[in-house]
């Protein structure tokens, strides 16, 4: 594997960045150690335990839907910083079960900008899949993102 | 599947995590006969630096604005856009599911979270208190299955500013 040569900083989104921008994925491997931590799927063993999650219809632990939120959310920092943190929106529809060691990556394209009293407000639609293609979560996400200022707030 | 099929575990371990699923499924209900349309829960969270650390190892997210503990100085105020550190906005939507599911109660393993619709209305400081509170918005039926929606309300208790809302459907065994 070859190290990456991004320029983070050429990543942020400003009010000049085109509609159907693609947003850079980010990728992150399904591990049943984490899928069952305490502060994730611990208190339900559908998460983690695999003769459980059998006896409820599943055909192995599903990863906490939490979770490809929690990665979605990151990938969307990396392009709008500080905006995402107040007046945005993240809508997520999980689609389909994540299992162990699969490996989930995100995506995400710019669908609309409108310009607003306070910025430019973009609309973002975001997914999840596996090796295959097979898409987890869907969504979008709403960010207002400064006129005067770059996203990450420099 | 055995327990040990995604992970290695001696015979040990196996007896130890059947016992602690067999505490859970002790006196258990289901999530729809939990909970009646109406029904409104809310309770206060310190989001302390070590929380937010364990929200966010566990799906790799290692943005410095989360820091407010680090393992050389362990308690800091951290850095952010906003000053110091700041809380992931989805560890709030996350915490919900701790004040929905009535914790007087034994919890009502098996069910499925399925969608979310959060709105962020502000940063969130690490160390701040938030109240959480959840209301049982809908209770149907789709496909087959049985859904509950809930509205929710988080509210920084220092500033009493609401910082998130959120509309959250969980699907009940």
């Amino acid at each position: 594997m070859s190290d990456s040569t991004t320029n983070l900083a050429n990543v942020l989104v400003t009010a000049e960045t085109p509609v159907g921008t693609q947003l850079q994925p980010i990728k992150k491997k399904a591990l049943i150690q984490l899928m069952g931590s305490r502060l994730w799927g611990r208190f339900n063993p559908n998460h983690w335990d695999p003769t459980y999650a059998r006896a409820t219809g599943l055909p192995g632990p599903i990863q906490t839907g939490e979770m490809t939120s929690a990665y979605l959310f990151e990938m969307c920092v990396n392009h709008f910083g500080a905006a995402m943190f107040s007046n945005a929106r993240m809508q997520c529809k999980y689609v389909a079960s994540t299992y162990a060691d699969e490996v989930i990556t995100t995506h995400g394209v710019i669908r609309d900008k409108q310009a607003t009293d306070t910025g430019t407000r973009f609309t973002v639609d975001i997914s999840c899949d596996n090796e295959a293609g097979e898409v987890k979560t869907v969504g979008f996400v709403e960010v207002t993102v400064d006129n005067k200022e770059r996203a990450h707030g420099e | 599947m055995a327990s040990d099929e995604l992970r290695p575990l001696s015979d040990i371990q196996v007896a130890q995590t059947r016992e602690f699923i067999a505490a859970l499924e002790q006196e258990c209900r289901t999530y729809w006969d939990m909970v009646e349309v109406g029904d409104v829960l809310s309770r206060d969270l310190t989001i302390t630096p070590e929380l937010v650390i364990l929200y966010a190892d566990a799906v790799e997210d290692f943005n410095p604005w989360f820091e407010a503990w680090t393992m050389n100085n362990w308690r800091s105020d951290g850095e952010s856009p906003f000053g110091g550190a700041i809380v992931p906005p989805m560890l709030l939507s996350h915490f919900i599911l701790s004040v929905q599911f009535d914790h007087t109660k034994p919890f009502a393993i098996g069910s499925i979270h399925t969608y979310h619709d959060t709105e962020i209305l502000a940063p969130v400081k690490v160390g701040a208190t938030v109240r959480i509170t959840s209301t049982a918005i809908d209770k149907f039926e789709k496909r087959g299955r049985r859904y509950l929606r809930h509205q929710v309300e988080i509210v920084d208790l220092g500033s009493g500013q609401p910082c998130l809302r959120e509309t959250r459907d969980i699907m009940s065994r």
